[in-house]
């Protein structure tokens, strides 16, 4: 044990940065984005740094990761970083060498933009890469929307910058819920229990103390050693399955994703806000998932067409009414739209202030 | 009175022994369960107890929703069936 | 290699094709073949192939490696174990190219040689590898002076924004603090013990850029009190369309100081009078709209620190949170003791009450805000709430009336 290295923590990050910012440090004075995907920082003492900014699958292999640094070796001393939504950004400080990141992105297929008024990279989870609870997959949901939405990723075209999450269960761990515009995966049915595999897989007691909900009890008959579902309880968290293996949440025909908009995390003007739902079902359709794709395509119009300058997407909604936005978009209103879970009252609408 | 070192670690080794497969304690629960037996016990003391339980491998932590104290075995998802 | 006629139309278009990336890593590499092939099963039968696993990780640790099996391991050997494994990314996710090559050499070695840079925690995601190549590959890692993140019911990997690295508007250093702070609890990283995650999270200012409200149970979001510092030159310059709004971010040519910016301030403190700007700083709440529109005019003030907010999670299993304010104002020097010591009383107050999966957020709504504020040393504020209350269900406590005899506020 004696020489086995634990708790280090990350490297210091002071040894990556490079000695622009090093020298710079806490003393930059303003910036400007000098085209979509190209940002110049200017510090106090009139240094500058470029960060020539691309987009990423985020899934990705050392491959790309070497040819990544192959370019910032040639053209940034090889410093280069990533933002928080999975984009890359070359960092250097000899604005003569922009075109060559640019030339040598363009090359590899690495887009620019993700700057000001853009849709910047889908932040995102694992899906059927890697999880066991999605409902959907994740990455190739995010290609077909990145792929549509392209125009706007390298342009500053929209009222202000959108922001679209995907979360392939409810577990959300992309957090989506403060998106603009949060791509879900949902299960709509309770687990089947697989009784026969049950018996050899798992523990009962631990089985049902799984589930946050209580939804899940001993099978009735002693002699089946198994567990019955619930069905009214269930919320479809798929933790059950976590715990064990032969109670799968899935349902290939009925499982799907639900578009909620409308959410914020800056405090720009309005304060942040969730995202709301505003298509509760969408058919799983891979490998491109064209309903999903249609239907993000035409709220983002809509919302380019209707919003004042500067207004996020939550920020137009708000203003125009949600009756208005379910009109324009021609997004059907059911019962799936009105909140009942634990703090409905709060959604339900107590004044005379709506519109026909 | 408080227990020694080794036996601590034994009191917790049997605790987490003798729930396993019925009910999934976290480090917290083994905390409370000490100091329910012997109120005066250091509660650090508790937590290098649970730290040499594992670091010898005689209980590892799990994650099944949240995280456990267990002693190792073959867990469901990693038999073929 | 598998056939994957449904993968392979996610070959084609603008974007980053992910499908394209795995092929070049396919050839040499069993795992990335097969984890093509369960994808393309996974695109036929619309399900996940993949099972949880919960026992596996390095020894020593409860944290850092995900589990992962699959339910097809006769058809699919390369993956019948496919664990991640969580690289603790460093602050602010700069890297040498020198230090990416180390890494990517370690992952060939040990793994599928795919990973996700980065995750939604922010560690670098190593996605894919065999149980008996977890030790070495966390002792290579841990060689070059590299760790694991957290997992689990532990304290998670915090992350940061770009801060004073290269943003101007960073009223703190968040990657300082990003940095210390997972050095300060790399014990509660590694061995979890909590009723569930806590996750920390550092944005520099109001602007958010790590999405902190929405998903840190700790958020620590930068301000300032004092006056915004004005260029009345610049201002200026921007009405006149001299200097792009926005950085020139904006499809917006120019900028009307008064409609787009004094106009849309939320507290109606700005005023412009076609050449001077005036600001009536004891009123703004810094929301960053007015600086955001005119960075080379505009900047925070000098008098600086961070508001902390606690409590966000993710829907499961009171419905989503955002994190709300407990401490408006905290000064953020290193080391930071006030704030470690407030987080390590946090810990310590949500362990001892916690149910299990109980995120702190939703057990300060279960014993309500006065139980977390005593538990962890905290005295009241008006800023932690959007209005006071309008029930008159509220109840009094020996302790209150002993303050109220002693001349004191709260029980302090
Ligand atoms: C001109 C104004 C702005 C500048 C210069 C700016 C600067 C930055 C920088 C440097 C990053 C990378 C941060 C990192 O990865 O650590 C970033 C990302 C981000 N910012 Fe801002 N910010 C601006 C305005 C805003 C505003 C107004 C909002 C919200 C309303 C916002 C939300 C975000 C988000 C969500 C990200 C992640 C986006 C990405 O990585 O592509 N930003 N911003
Ligand atoms: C109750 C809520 C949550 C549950 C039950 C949950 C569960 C899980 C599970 C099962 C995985 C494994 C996925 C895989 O690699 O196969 C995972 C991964 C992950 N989770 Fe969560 N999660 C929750 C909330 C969150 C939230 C709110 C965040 C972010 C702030 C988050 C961040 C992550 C990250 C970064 C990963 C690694 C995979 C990725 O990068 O997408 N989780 N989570
Ligand atoms: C401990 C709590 C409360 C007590 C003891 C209380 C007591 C009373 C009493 C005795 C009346 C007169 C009933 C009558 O003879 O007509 C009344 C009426 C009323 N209370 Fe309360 N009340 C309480 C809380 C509240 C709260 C929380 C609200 C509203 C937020 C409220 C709103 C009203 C209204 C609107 C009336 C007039 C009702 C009417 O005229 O029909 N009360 N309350
Ligand atoms: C401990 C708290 C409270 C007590 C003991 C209380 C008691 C009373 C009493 C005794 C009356 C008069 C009954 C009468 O006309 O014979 C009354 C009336 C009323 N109370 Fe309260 N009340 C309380 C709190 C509240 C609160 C918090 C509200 C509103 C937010 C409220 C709203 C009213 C209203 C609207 C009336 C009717 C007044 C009217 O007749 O014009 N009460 N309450
Ligand atoms: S969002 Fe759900 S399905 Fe997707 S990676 Fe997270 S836990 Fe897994
Ligand atoms: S899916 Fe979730 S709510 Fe439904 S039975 Fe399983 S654990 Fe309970
Ligand atoms: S949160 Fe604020 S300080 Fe941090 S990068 Fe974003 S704009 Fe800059
Ligand atoms: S930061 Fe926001 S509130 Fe403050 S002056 Fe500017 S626009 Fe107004």
């Amino acid at each position: 044990m004696a020489e086995r290295i634990t708790d280090i923590g990350p490297p210091k990050f002071d040894k990556f940065l490079p000695p622009v910012i090093k020298d710079n440090y806490g003393k930059w004075k303003y910036h400007e984005i000098l085209e979509p995907g190209v940002l110049v920082h200017v510090a106090e003492s009139g240094a500058k740094i470029y960060s020539v900014r691309g987009g990423s699958g985020r899934l990705v292999t050392t491959d790309f990761i070497k040819d990544v640094c192959d370019i910032a070796d040639k053209f940034c001393d090889g410093y280069l970083r990533f933002t928080s939504r999975n984009n890359v950004e070359f960092l250097l400080t000899d604005q003569s060498k922009i075109a060559g990141v640019k030339d040598a992105c363009k090359k590899m297929g690495i887009p620019l933009g993700a700057t000001g008024h853009s849709v910047s990279n889908i932040v995102h989870t694992q899906g059927w890469v890697h999880c066991h609870t999605p409902a959907i997959d994740a990455s190739g949901i995010v290609k077909s929307v990145m792929d549509d939405l392209f125009e706007y990723f390298g342009s500053h075209k929209l009222p202000a910058q959108v922001r679209i999450a995907l979360a392939c269960c409810l577990n959300m761990c992309g957090a989506v819920h403060c998106s603009d515009i949060a791509i879900l995966g949902i299960h709509r049915t309770p687990p089947k229990v697989a009784h026969e595999k049950l018996r050899h897989l798992c523990e009962i007691p631990t089985t049902i103390a799984s589930c946050p909900t209580g939804a899940i009890r001993p099978h009735p008959d002693k002699s089946i050693k198994s567990v019955v579902i619930n069905d009214e309880r269930c919320m479809y968290c798929g933790n059950c399955y976590t715990m064990c293996p032969a109670l799968p949440v899935f349902d290939a025909q009925k499982g799907g994703v639900a578009l909620l908009v409308g959410g914020k995390v800056s405090n720009s003007k309005t304060p942040p806000m969730f995202s709301k739902l505003a298509v509760p079902y969408l058919p799983n359709n891979p490998p491109r998932w064209p309903e999903v794709v249609g239907a993000i395509r035409k709220i983002l119009i809509k919302y380019a067409e209707g919003a004042n300058k500067w207004e996020r997407v939550g920020e137009w909604v708000e203003r125009i009414g949600w009756e208005k936005f379910f009109e324009v978009c021609d997004i059907p209103f059911t019962f799936q739209h009105i909140d009942d879970y634990r703090w409905a009252y709060d959604t339900y609408r107590t004044s005379m202030h709506f519109k026909f | 009175m408080a227990l020694s070192k080794a036996e601590l670690v034994e009191f917790i080794y049997d605790l987490v022994k003798n729930a396993q497969g019925k009910k999934q304690l976290k480090a917290m629960d083994l905390q409370k369960a000490v100091l329910k037996a012997n109120p005066d016990q250091d509660k650090n003391m508790v937590k290098f107890a649970i730290k040499e339980l594992i670091d010898s491998g005689r209980c590892v932590y799990t994650y099944f929703g949240g995280s456990f104290v267990e002693i190792p075995h073959e867990e469901g998802a990693a038999k073929k069936v | 290699m598998h056939k994957t006629p449904l993968l392979d139309q996610l070959e084609s278009g603008p974007w980053p094709s992910f499908i394209k990336d795995l092929k070049r890593v396919a050839g040499r590499k069993k795992s990335a073949a097969d984890l093509l092939g369960v994808l393309e099963r996974s695109y036929k039968d619309k399900i996940t192939h993949w099972k949880h696993g919960g026992i596996v990780g390095v020894l020593g640790y409860g944290s850092g490696i995900i589990g992962r099996y699959i339910d097809l391991p006769e058809e699919f050997p390369g993956v019948e174990h496919f664990h991640t494994v969580r690289v603790n990314q460093p602050a602010g996710w700069f890297y040498t190219t020198q230090a990416l090559r180390e890494l990517c050499e370690i992952w060939d070695e040990h793994g599928s040689s795919i990973l996700n840079v980065h995750g939604s925690t922010g560690d670098m995601i190593f996605l894919g590898t065999t149980t008996d190549q977890l030790e070495p590959c966390f002792a290579k890692l841990t060689a070059k002076g590299w760790d694991l993140g957290g997992s689990g019911s532990a304290m998670r990997t915090p992350s940061c924004c770009v801060g004073k690295a290269r943003c101007e508007w960073s009223c703190y250093d968040t990657m300082d603090l990003c940095y210390q702070t997972t050095q300060h609890f790399q014990f509660d990283m590694h061995r979890p013990s909590f009723p569930y995650k806590f996750k920390v999270k550092c944005s520099g200012c109001p602007n958010d850029c790590v999405a902190s409200v929405a998903r840190a149970d700790m958020s620590v979001i930068g301000v300032w009190k004092d006056d915004i510092r004005i260029d009345q030159a610049a201002v200026a310059a921007y009405q006149g369309g001299e200097i792009k709004p926005r950085g020139g971010g904006s499809p917006y040519a120019k900028l009307d100081v008064k409609a787009d910016v004094t106009d849309l301030c939320p507290t109606a403190c700005m005023s412009f009078d076609g050449k001077k700007l005036s600001i009536d700083n004891k009123n703004c709440n810094h929301c960053m709209h007015c600086i955001s529109l005119m960075p080379q005019a505009l900047r925070p003030g000098t008098e600086t620190g961070a508001t902390l907010l606690l409590g966000s999670h993710a829907p499961i299993l009171e419905g989503a949170q955002m994190s709300w304010v407990i401490v408006p104002f905290m000064e953020m020097e290193a080391p930071y003791d006030e704030f470690m010591e407030l987080v390590g009383n946090i810990h310590e107050w949500w362990s001892e009450n916690g149910k299990n999966r109980e995120r702190v957020g939703e057990l300060m709504l279960r014993l309500g805000m006065r139980a977390f504020l005593k538990g962890v040393g905290l005295e009241p504020v008006p800023q932690s709430v959007k209005t006071p209350r309008a029930n008159p269900f509220f109840f009094w406590h020996a302790e209150d009336f002993e303050a109220e005899a002693a001349g004191r506020k709260y029980i302090k």
